[in-house]
């Protein structure tokens, strides 16, 4: 029989499933995307390149606004060559981990809602809207920041930032004790999450899945650390991975990782220079157009790896920009992990791959 | 490390491939001819260990009258970004599809299937994925499909 | 015969105000996010800006809820869900619409698969623009919403 699951579900939100199923056991599972496709790589052909910048950032301003623009502004740079002052690179890094916690606790509360635990939802909401106000500070926006620009960031730190900033992390910290203890140390959730879509790490590796969900498999690979971009290679930080390749260790991935993203933020607030933070002093002094040429860049964003390849023929319009998304690449593993499984598992599976609908669709 | 990679490659493919080139750290093109795209791939993954696709692309060079088709792969333990590309004639945009070297390029070689109308022979399931299901007309990411302008321009 | 009753009751100003009062109270929103204004849809939902408060509260089945969050663009596949979904809803139901791109497609002005507005869809009562919107301005909207109910039915004048 088949069945089809969404688009209004609690759980899938903006995708459709279409389910073969045999009684309560689903045999095939096949997507079916495309509910909010806009078009954005032609989109892309037809502004400029700063214009752009707002458009890409619609990708995923679901929850992780700034890893996204961080990708097209660095291909930019890649391609022009624009150099960026020291003090912008701390700055994207510092909004960029503070945005990756929020996209964490929001995925961890998906998490929770899904399996039942309401608790979870309401505080992990709850300590995001923190971090929330500290990116509000920063850009004044509380999520489309649009706070990277070619050649630097939009704002500078506002007075009193970093003691504030410090002052919610040392909270978070604490908080996050709770979260394991409700969640990983629970045993309730333990066995509903436990053993549950076992994704194998070389099978990880070959379907092309990126970001939490490839380490929580237990392959080290991490943007951050392989290919160090802005000051990632000035922090001591541990790229965490999971033992089983479960829906367990995929939901506990993200707390690992706001762990560490904290250890990043504290230090990057220690280290901070004084200086610019836009390419020339005077103002922004943005090449209108970018040479001939191509550049692909990598980016850990919260959800994964963004890859865009930008194809540029001397104009001031993007050629061609291509995007490859997080959830995009993530895609292949559901249709592999959801082959004789309860249909009841569906959603846990589902919902701890974290995927975004809009990042999938563009 | 690119180095070796670029020696490896032109030493196995000498005929086949048709530039290859270092373009900065990290970052190696390899541009092939059309009908030998498959065993340069598979000699990537089996034997370089370029085995996490990253994208899969469609350019559309309209004054050319061509397709370039680019596969970004990943080594996850060289860390080097590898990009398979060749050109494909706009009239006839048919390629063999790299589906059985990359399992992750399923979904990739779909999209551009519909983006570009470039047709992946051995796919298993060519059918529109993010367009409306009633889509008519040229896929939209060709350069002959026009968005409107700006009102004031 | 019963319905003729009814008619007439509604007709009572004071019964109409009451019924009014009750339902601008207890507005039960569907879950169907449709862009990327939906994270404030849980912003707005949970602890910190909680509507509950004003009654709103999200719901899983569209069979028992009576307002509809249009959050942010509408896509042309989603926009016979969209229909589908509205005309699934009982009677009477209140459509709000979120952020500048359900109003008039407004970032996608130049999108090939963009519904420009989702009013060429369904009926809106309350426009809410942003993008996206912060969670005040949600709570704006149902308030607005809430004083357009209250005023359903009866004649002022
Ligand atoms: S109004 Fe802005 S945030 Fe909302 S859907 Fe449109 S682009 Fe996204």
């Amino acid at each position: 029989m088949k069945l089809s699951m969404g688009p209004q579900h609690p759980v899938t939100s903006h995708f459709r499933f279409i389910l073969d199923v045999d009684g309560d056991a689903v045999l095939n599972f096949e997507w079916d995307v495309g509910y909010t496709h806009r078009g954005i790589e032609k989109m892309a052909e037809n502004r400029i390149y700063i214009q752009n910048i707002p458009v890409v950032e619609r990708i995923n301003s679901y929850c992780d606004a700034i890893g996204t623009t961080l990708g097209y502004v660095e291909v930019v740079e890649e391609l022009t060559g624009i150099e960026i002052p020291e003090r912008a690179k701390y700055l994207r890094v510092i909004a960029a981990e503070l945005n990756r916690i929020a996209s964490h606790l929001y995925a961890v509360s998906l998490v929770g809602i899904s399996a039942g635990f309401e608790t979870m939802l309401m505080w992990t909401i709850n300590d995001r809207e923190l971090i929330l106000d500290l990116l509000v500070k920063l850009s004044g926006q509380r999520i489309t920041y649009t706070y990277p620009t070619i050649g630097g960031v939009r704002w500078d730190m506002p007075d009193g930032f970093k003691e504030d900033a410090l002052k919610r992390l040392d909270y978070l910290e604490k908080r996050l004790e709770d979260y394991y203890k409700m969640m990983a140390w629970n045993r309730t959730f333990q066995m509903r999450f436990k053993n549950v879509g076992i994704l194998k790490p070389s099978d990880a590796v070959k379907l092309g899945i990126v970001g939490p969900n490839l380490r929580a498999s237990g392959v080290k690979a991490d943007v951050r650390k392989d290919e160090p971009y802005e000051v990632y290679d000035r922090f001591d930080f541990e790229v965490p991975t999971g033992k089983n390749g479960d829906s367990f260790d995929r939901a506990s991935m993200r707390l690992k990782e706001i762990e560490q993203s904290i250890v990043i933020l504290r230090q990057a607030l220690k280290d901070i220079p004084k200086g610019p933070i836009k390419g020339s002093p005077k103002g922004s002094k943005i090449p209108p157009t970018a040479p001939r040429g191509e550049a692909y860049s990598r980016v850990e964003s919260a959800r994964g790896e963004f890859g865009y390849y930008l194809v540029s023929d001397g104009k001031s319009k993007p050629y061609r920009l291509k995007i490859s998304t997080p959830s995009f690449r993530n895609l292949p593993a559901l249709p592999h992990l959801c082959r004789n499984v309860p249909l009841g598992d569906i959603p846990v599976i589902f919902i701890t791959f974290d995927y975004i609908p809009l990042d999938v669709d563009r | 490390m690119e180095d070796r990679v670029v020696e490896d490659v032109k030493a196995s493919f000498p005929d086949d491939v048709l530039e290859i080139d270092v373009q900065r750290r990290g970052r190696v093109s390899i541009s092939v001819k059309r009908d030998r795209i498959y065993d340069v791939g598979l000699f990537l993954r089996d034997k370089l260990g370029f085995d996490h696709i990253a994208s899969v692309s469609g350019v559309d060079y309209i004054d050319k009258k061509e397709f370039e088709v680019v596969y970004h792969a990943w080594s996850i333990d060289k860390k080097i970004l590898a990009a398979l590309r060749t050109r494909i004639p706009r009239d006839n945009p048919v390629l063999k599809s790299l589906v059985d070297v990359w399992e992750g390029a399923l979904y990739h070689e779909r999209e551009t299937w519909e983006m570009f109308g470039i047709k992946f022979e051995g796919h298993p399931n060519l059918s529109l994925l993010l367009l409306p299901e009633d889509w008519e007309g040229i896929p939209p990411l060709r350069k002959d499909f026009i968005l409107p302008k700006r009102p004031q321009e | 015969m019963l319905s003729k009753v009814r008619e007439r009751l509604m007709n009572i100003k004071f019964l109409r105000r009451i019924l009014n009062w009750g339902r601008a109270w207890s507005l039960w929103s569907v879950h169907l996010e449709t862009g990327c204004c939906g994270p404030e849809d849980m912003g707005r939902a949970c602890a910190r800006f909680d509507t509950e408060r004003f009654g709103t509260l999200p719901f899983p089945t569209l069979r028992e809820c009576d307002l509809l969050f249009i959050t942010g663009l509408v896509t042309k596949k989603m926009a016979k869900r969209v229909r589908m979904i509205y005309d699934q809803m009982p009677d009477p139901k209140y459509v709000i619409a979120i952020g500048e791109c359900a109003a008039t497609g407004g970032f996608y002005w130049d999108s090939y698969s963009v519904v420009q507005g989702v009013d060429r869809v369904i009926p809106v009562d309350v426009y809410v623009p942003g993008c996206p919107p912060r969670p005040e301005a949600w709570i704006q909207g149902i308030k607005m919403l809430q004083e357009k109910i209250k005023k359903e039915g009866i004649d002022e004048k």
